[in-house]
C-alpha cells in the first residue's frame, strides 16, 4: 500500500511553506460554480427526497438506498435476504423518525461498536474481517428500550471493514461514520485501530 | 440567520431554510469536489449526493459537531464513491473515441494564471488518497484529529499521505534538469 511507514516514526508534517502557499493561493482563486447551480441542486434534492422510500405509517422501517447493495454483498457470501420497498407517501427531513447511528470508541479491552436502531430488532451481530463477516460470531447486547445495541472486541492494529447485521437479514451500515467506498461488494464502514501501518 | 436555525427549519419541513444552506456551503464544497475530482461534471454530481445525504440525514446531525464539517464528512465519502465509479467507468470506455472526444478540458485549463495551472495539473497527479489529504489539511486548515473522524484513516497514516503528497507536488513541480 503506498502509505505503508517501514518505520514506526511519525513523519514530520510538510516543511515547504511556500508551496502550502501556493496551495492556498489556488484554492482560493478556483472558479466559483456557474450562476445558479447551488440553487438547482437544493431543487433538485428536494425533488429527489420526494421520491425516497418512506417509513410507513404501521412502523416498517423506511427503506434505505444501500439496502440493495447490501443484498449484493450478501449474496456475494452465499446468503440470499428478500427485501420489501415501500413508496408510499411523501418524506419528511429526517427528524420525523428516530435514525441509525453509530459509534465506535477504544476501551481498555479493545473497540467499542454502538449503533442505534430506529425499530424494534430482536438480534443485531456486529461483522466485518475480523470475524469472516459471519453474523453469528459477534452478536450485540441490547443497551436499553431505546434501540441501542453495543459489543466490544479486541482488535489488532489496522483498518479493519465492518457493518451490522439485523434480525439476521437486514444488512446496515451507519452512513455517518467513514465508508469504504463500494467496490460491488456493497458498502461497509471502515475503522482504524491504531499501532500498527495500514 | 445562524446554521443553528437553518438546520432546525430544515427539520421543521422549511424547504426554503435547506435551500439556504445549501447555497452558503455549495461553493465551499464545489471548491473541494472540483480539485479532488479534477472534473466540473463529476464534482456537480458528487455535491448533489452529498446534499441529498445530508438533506435526508439532517436528524441526525448532532449541535455540537459543526455543520461543515459534518457535511464534508459526507462530501469525502462521495467524492471517493465518485472515483470508483469513474475507475469503472473509464475502464469500460477507454477505447470509446466518441466520450475521449467529449470529455470536458482539464481542469488546470480553467485557471488563467500559469502557477495556479501548473499546480493543479500536478495535483490532478497525486494519488487519491494524497490528494485527499493534502487538500484536506492545507486547503481546509483541518487539523489532523478532524480528518482522522472525516476519513477513518489513521492519524499517522495521514501525517504520511500528507507528506508523500507534498514531496511528490514538489517533484512535480521542479524544472527539468538539464
Amino acid at each position: 500500500m503506498a502509505d505503508r511507514d517501514p518505520l514506526p516514526l511519525v513523519p514530520a508534517e510538510a516543511d515547504d511553506p511556500a508551496l502550502v502557499a501556493r496551495l492556498t493561493a489556488l484554492y482560493a482563486a478556483t472558479p466559483l460554480p456557474p450562476e445558479g447551480q447551488a440553487e438547482q441542486c437544493a431543487r433538485a434534492v428536494l425533488a429527489r427526497a420526494m421520491h425516497q422510500p418512506v417509513r410507513a405509517a404501521d412502523g416498517v422501517p423506511r427503506i434505505r438506498w444501500w439496502w440493495g447493495a447490501a443484498a449484493a454483498a450478501i449474496l456475494v457470501l452465499g446468503v440470499r435476504i428478500t427485501t420489501t420497498r415501500d413508496r408510499t407517501g411523501v418524506p419528511a427531513p429526517a427528524t420525523a423518525t428516530p435514525e441509525l447511528a453509530g459509534t465506535v470508541t477504544p476501551t481498555r479491552a479493545g473497540l467499542r461498536f454502538e449503533i442505534q436502531l430506529p425499530d424494534a430488532a430482536q438480534q443485531v451481530a456486529l461483522v466485518g474481517d475480523f470475524n469472516g463477516w459471519s453474523a453469528s460470531a459477534t452478536p450485540m447486547v441490547r443497551r436499553g428500550p431505546q434501540g441501542g445495541w453495543a459489543a466490544e472486541i479486541p482488535l489488532t492494529p489496522g483498518r479493519h471493514e465492518y457493518a451490522f447485521v439485523v434480525d439476521g437479514r437486514r444488512w446496515v451500515i451507519d452512513p455517518l461514520a467513514p465508508q469504504v467506498p463500494d467496490a460491488g461488494f456493497g458498502p461497509s464502514n471502515a475503522v482504524v485501530v491504531e499501532g500498527g501501518s495500514e | 440567520m445562524t446554521d443553528a436555525e437553518l438546520i432546525a427549519r430544515t427539520r421543521a419541513g422549511d424547504s426554503d431554510a435547506f435551500g439556504a444552506l445549501v447555497t452558503r456551503y455549495y461553493p465551499a464544497c464545489w471548491r473541494f469536489a472540483v480539485h479532488m475530482l479534477g472534473d466540473r461534471t463529476d464534482a456537480e454530481d458528487a455535491l448533489q449526493e452529498a446534499f441529498l445525504r445530508a438533506y435526508l440525514a439532517i436528524g441526525r446531525y448532532d449541535e455540537r459537531d459543526q455543520f461543515r464539517g459534518w457535511l464534508f464528512r459526507i462530501l469525502t465519502n462521495q467524492c471517493r464513491n465518485a472515483l470508483t465509479s469513474r475507475g469503472r467507468r473509464v475502464r469500460r470506455f477507454i477505447n470509446d473515441e466518441d466520450a475521449i472526444g467529449q470529455a470536458p478540458a482539464p481542469l488546470s485549463e480553467l485557471f488563467g494564471d500559469v502557477d495556479h495551472a501548473a499546480l493543479s495539473h500536478a495535483l490532478s497527479q497525486l494519488d487519491a488518497s494524497q490528494r485527499e489529504a493534502v487538500l484536506l489539511k492545507y486547503a481546509e486548515g483541518l487539523e489532523y484529529t478532524e480528518m482522522t473522524a472525516m476519513t477513518g484513516a489513521g492519524e499517522s497514516a495521514l501525517k504520511m499521505r500528507v507528506k508523500r503528497g507534498i514531496d511528490r507536488l514538489r517533484s512535480l513541480l521542479e524544472p527539468p534538469r538539464g
